[in-house]
C-alpha cells in the first residue's frame, strides 16, 4: 500500500503552501528522511522530508503550485503499485472545503493549480486574458496584471508573450542567484521554456547581454508580495505617528566595550548595540505596558509576554524573527539568540515558530549613514522602533559644547490605540536606560 | 432630405397610416384641439375628426381597457398616455389582458394596439412625471417595447408597431420631441428587434437607449479626441432585443458599458449585461461590464438635482476611461 505525501501544515495559520521545488522526481528511490521537496508558506521556505521509504510513484503538482494543507501531493510506495491518476480530494473536507479543482480530472487540476498566486489568492484575470493565456500556453501566475487589484487583462498576456524568455520558477531562482541573464539562455523545455538545466549550462558561457531599451520587469515572488500586502495593510489601516529622540550613547558604548569579551567568551558571539537596545526596549515595555498592545476588533489586548522582533534584511526582502520574553533574558542570551536567528533568516531556515508572537519590532539601520526614518508598524503589533547610526555630534553639556556619540531613535506607533503622551514616555524610558544603562540592572 | 422633429415624425407616422388604414384610430386625454400633453396630435382632430381622434375621460385604465377591446374586435387602436408614469394605472389591462389574450385564446384573437407614451426626465416635472419604467413592461411576455432615439427611427418604428398584431409599448422621450433629423416623406418601416450601430468604434461598446444614445454619441466624440474609439449601439427595441448585434460588438471591443436613464438598480441594463455575460462574448470580455443609470431615488424636482440623478456626458466619459484604463 503506497503512502501518501501530504502538503504539511507547518503553522497554526497555514492554509496553503507553495511547492518551490521537488528534490526527487517521479520514479526516484526515496529513503525515509530524505529531502523530498521545498515548500514556501507565508514568508519562509521549508524543506520537507520523506516519512516513508520506497519509490516516489507520483507527484500531482508542478513547482510553484499552491496547494491546501493536508492535500495529497504525491505517493511513495513499491514500484508498479497503483495510485490515483489525479490528486485525491482533501480528507476531512467538512472542516475546510477542498477547492473544487481537486476533485476534477488531472488536467483540470493542473490548470486550476496555476490559477492561484503564490500568496494563495486566486489569480484575477478577465475572460479575454484567460482565453489568450490558454491559447498561448501561458501560466497566468507569471503574468503581472495592470488592472484593479492586479487583474490581468488581455494586453498583459500579450506583453508577457512578447517579453520573451519563459522560464520555470526554479530556473529564474537559479538564474537570479548565479547572475545569469535569461535572455541569453536557450530554453529546452516545453515551448522553449527555460529550465534549471539550461541556466546551469549557460552559466559558464554567459556573455554580457546587449543593453535593451525595455525595462526589466520582475514578477513579485511570494515574500515580496506578502511584504507588499502587509505594508499596505498596516500603512492604510493604522494611523502612524513617528516621534524621534537623540540618545547620548557614551555610557552604552562603555557597557558594550566592557561586556564584549565576556559575552564572546561565554557564547562565541559578539555583543552588538542591537542587543543592548533590545534590552532597553524590553525594560521600557515592562514599564509601559500600554505600548505592548494589539488591536483585536474592538478590544485592546495587553500582551503578557514581551517578544521583540528584529528586522533582518535578506537578499530578496526582509524577515522579522522574534526573540521571546526578551525582558527575562540577559545580554549574553539575547546576543546568542539574535545572532542565531539572524543567520537562520539569511539562510532561509527560520521556522514558523521563530516568526510568530512578536509584540514589538526593532528595525536597526545603524550600519548605514542614516539618522532617522519613519518605520511602518509590523501588524498586529502597535509600535516599532527605528534605530539610526551612532555619530559624533556637538551637543550642549552643562553650558559647554561637547562632541558626543549620538544615536537617533524613531518610534512609530498606532495612534488608534496609543496616544502621543504614553508613546513619548516610553521613548524617554528607552533613551534614559541607554544613557544610564546601569538602570537595566535594577 | 428634409429635416423634421421627432414629434413631427411621430405625428406623421400616425397620420399617414390613418389616411390609408380605416382601422387605425387614436385615444387619449386632451388629444383633440389641445393636441395632447406635448402637442403630438395637434391638428389631427381637424383632419380625422372626433370619431378617430377620441378624447377620453381621465382614466388610463379605461383607455387601456377600451383599446384592448377595440383591438380584439378588429380595430388597430393607438392609445396615448400623457406621461408614461401613469402606465401604472393601465397596468392590469396591459399585463393581464393585452399581453395574455392572444395566448390564452389559442391565437384565435389578437391584440394589435400601440401604447404611445412620453417618458424620461429633464423637464423639471418631478418624481411622478419623469420616470422611465420600461423595464416593468419589458418583463412581461406578450408586450413589445420600443424606445426610439431619433426622428427617423421614431417614424419607422411606429409604422412597424402599428403593423404588429401584438401590443407594443412605444416610449417617446420628452426631451427628444424637439430633436430634428432627416426623415423620408414616404412611409417606411423599421423592423422591431433590429439594433442600430449609431457609431462604429473598436475600443469600447456603449449600449445606450433613448436619450442616452445622444449622450453616448457626445461622449464618443469627446473621447475620440483622446484616441479612444467608442462604438455606440442603440437597441431601439428592448423587446424583441437584438442580442446578436450587441454580442458581435462586445466580441470586437472586449469592453462594454450599458447606459440608460432608468434607475440602474433593477433596470434593463442588468438584462443586457447578463445576456452578454451568458453569451459567447464572455470569453472576449477584457474588463468588467459597467452600467450607468439613474440613482436609486425618486427623481428630484430641482433641475440641478434632476441632472445629477441621471447619467450625464461626463459620467459616460469617465466610465469609458475607467474601463479602458482597467480601473
Amino acid at each position: 500500500m503506497a503512502t501518501e505525501v501530504f502538503m504539511p501544515k507547518l503553522s497554526m495559520t497555514m492554509e496553503t503552501g507553495t511547492i518551490l521545488q521537488w528534490f526527487k522526481q517521479e520514479g526516484d528511490e526515496v529513503e525515509e528522511g530524505d529531502l523530498l521537496l521545498e515548500v514556501m508558506t507565508d514568508k519562509i521556505n521549508i524543506e520537507v522530508e520523506a516519512y516513508a521509504s520506497g519509490t516516489l510513484l507520483k507527484t500531482y503538482y508542478e513547482e510553484n503550485a499552491v496547494v491546501p494543507v493536508q492535500a495529497i501531493i504525491g505517493y511513495i510506495g513499491n514500484e508498479g503499485e497503483n495510485v490515483p491518476d489525479a490528486a485525491p480530494p482533501v480528507e476531512g473536507a467538512s472542516e475546510a472545503p477542498a477547492p473544487v479543482a481537486l476533485e476534477e480530472e488531472t488536467e483540470e487540476t493542473a490548470e486550476a493549480a496555476t490559477e492561484y498566486q503564490a500568496n494563495g489568492e486566486k489569480v484575477r484575470a478577465t475572460p479575454a486574458a484567460k482565453r489568450l493565456a490558454k491559447d498561448k500556453n501561458v501560466s497566468l501566475q507569471e503574468v503581472s496584471g495592470r488592472g484593479a487589484n492586479g487583474r490581468i487583462h488581455k494586453v498583459d498576456v500579450e506583453e508577457f508573450v512578447k517579453s520573451g524568455p519563459k522560464a520555470t520558477p526554479l530556473a529564474k531562482k537559479v538564474a537570479a542567484g548565479n547572475g545569469v541573464d535569461l535572455a541569453c539562455v536557450q530554453g529546452t523545455g516545453a515551448n522553449g521554456k527555460i529550465t534549471k538545466g539550461d541556466v546551469l549550462g549557460a552559466g559558464s558561457t554567459q556573455q554580457v547581454a546587449a543593453p535593451t531599451s525595455e525595462p526589466r520587469r520582475v514578477k513579485m515572488d511570494g515574500m515580496r508580495k506578502v511584504i507588499a500586502d502587509r505594508m499596505c495593510q498596516s500603512a492604510y489601516t493604522a494611523p502612524h505617528v513617528t516621534m524621534g529622540t537623540e540618545v547620548d550613547m557614551t555610557n552604552a558604548i562603555q557597557v558594550r566595550n566592557a561586556l564584549l569579551p565576556i559575552i564572546e567568551k561565554e557564547t562565541g558571539y559578539r555583543l552588538s548595540y542591537t542587543e543592548i537596545i533590545m534590552k532597553a526596549v524590553a525594560y521600557a515595555l515592562r514599564k509601559h505596558p500600554e505600548i505592548n498592545v494589539s488591536l483585536e476588533g474592538d478590544y485592546i489586548v495587553y500582551k503578557n509576554e514581551i517578544n521583540t522582533g528584529l528586522a533582518v534584511s535578506v537578499p530578496n526582502g526582509l524577515l522579522v524573527p522574534v526573540v521571546k520574553n526578551a525582558d527575562q533574558k540577559g545580554l549574553a542570551a539575547l546576543t546568542a539568540e539574535c545572532k542565531e536567528l539572524g543567520r537562520a533568516a539569511r539562510e532561509s531556515k527560520l521556522l514558523p515558530a521563530n516568526m510568530q508572537g512578536g509584540t514589538f519590532t526593532i528595525s536597526n539601520v545603524g550600519m548605514y549613514e542614516v539618522d532617522m526614518f519613519t518605520p511602518i508598524i509590523n501588524q498586529p503589533e502597535s509600535a516599532i522602533l527605528g534605530v539610526g547610526r551612532i555619530a559624533e555630534k556637538a551637543i550642549g553639556v552643562n553650558g559647554e559644547l561637547k562632541l558626543r556619540p549620538m544615536m537617533t531613535l524613531s518610534l512609530s506607533f498606532d495612534h488608534r490605540i496609543i496616544d502621543g503622551s504614553p508613546a513619548a514616555a516610553f521613548l524617554q524610558t528607552v533613551k534614559r536606560s541607554l544613557e544610564e544603562p546601569y538602570q537595566l540592572l535594577v | 432630405m428634409r429635416e423634421i422633429t421627432y414629434l413631427e415624425a411621430v405625428r406623421e407616422a400616425m397620420s399617414q397610416e390613418m389616411r390609408i388604414n380605416e382601422d387605425v384610430f387614436i385615444m387619449g386625454e386632451d388629444i383633440g384641439v389641445y393636441g395632447g400633453a406635448f402637442g403630438v396630435t395637434r391638428g389631427m382632430i381637424e383632419e380625422f375628426g372626433p370619431e378617430r381622434v377620441r378624447i377620453t375621460p381621465i382614466s388610463e385604465a379605461a383607455i387601456a381597457g377600451a383599446s384592448v377591446g377595440a383591438a380584439m374586435t378588429g380595430m388597430r387602436p393607438i392609445m396615448e398616455l400623457q406621461f408614461s408614469d401613469f402606465i401604472t394605472i393601465a397596468m392590469d389591462q396591459l399585463v393581464n389582458q393585452a399581453a395574455k389574450n392572444r395566448y390564452m385564446f389559442g391565437g384565435k384573437g389578437k391584440v394589435p394596439m400601440v401604447v404611445r407614451t412620453p417618458s424620461g426626465s429633464g423637464t423639471g416635472a418631478a418624481a411622478q412625471h419623469t420616470q422611465s419604467l420600461e423595464a416593468w413592461v419589458a418583463h412581461v411576455p406578450g408586450l413589445k417595447v420600443v424606445q426610439p432615439s431619433t426622428a427617423y427611427d421614431a417614424k419607422g418604428l411606429l409604422k412597424a408597431a402599428m403593423d404588429d398584431d401584438n401590443p407594443v409599448v412605444f416610449y417617446e422621450h420628452k426631451l427628444l420631441y424637439k430633436a430634428s433629423g432627416e426623415v423620408p416623406e414616404e412611409q417606411y418601416s423599421i423592423p422591431l428587434g433590429v439594433a442600430d450601430v449609431k457609431r462604429e468604434g473598436t475600443d469600447v461598446t456603449i449600449v445606450a437607449t433613448a436619450i442616452m444614445v445622444h449622450k453616448a454619441l457626445e461622449a464618443a466624440a469627446e473621447l475620440e479626441k483622446e484616441g479612444i474609439s467608442v462604438e455606440v449601439i442603440d437597441p431601439r427595441t428592448l423587446v424583441p432585443l437584438d442580442t446578436e448585434t450587441i454580442i458581435k460588438s462586445v466580441k470586437k471591443t472586449g469592453k462594454c458599458i450599458v447606459v440608460h436613464e432608468a434607475v440602474k438598480f433593477g433596470g434593463f441594463g442588468g438584462e443586457i449585461a447578463s445576456i452578454i455575460a451568458e453569451s459567447e462574448a464572455f470569453d472576449y470580455l477584457d474588463a468588467p461590464i459597467r452600467r450607468l443609470g439613474a440613482l436609486w431615488i425618486p427623481m428630484p424636482y430641482h433641475p440641478e438635482m434632476e441632472k445629477a440623478a441621471i447619467p450625464q456626458v461626463p459620467d459616460i466619459i469617465q466610465a469609458v476611461k475607467d474601463t479602458v484604463a482597467f480601473r
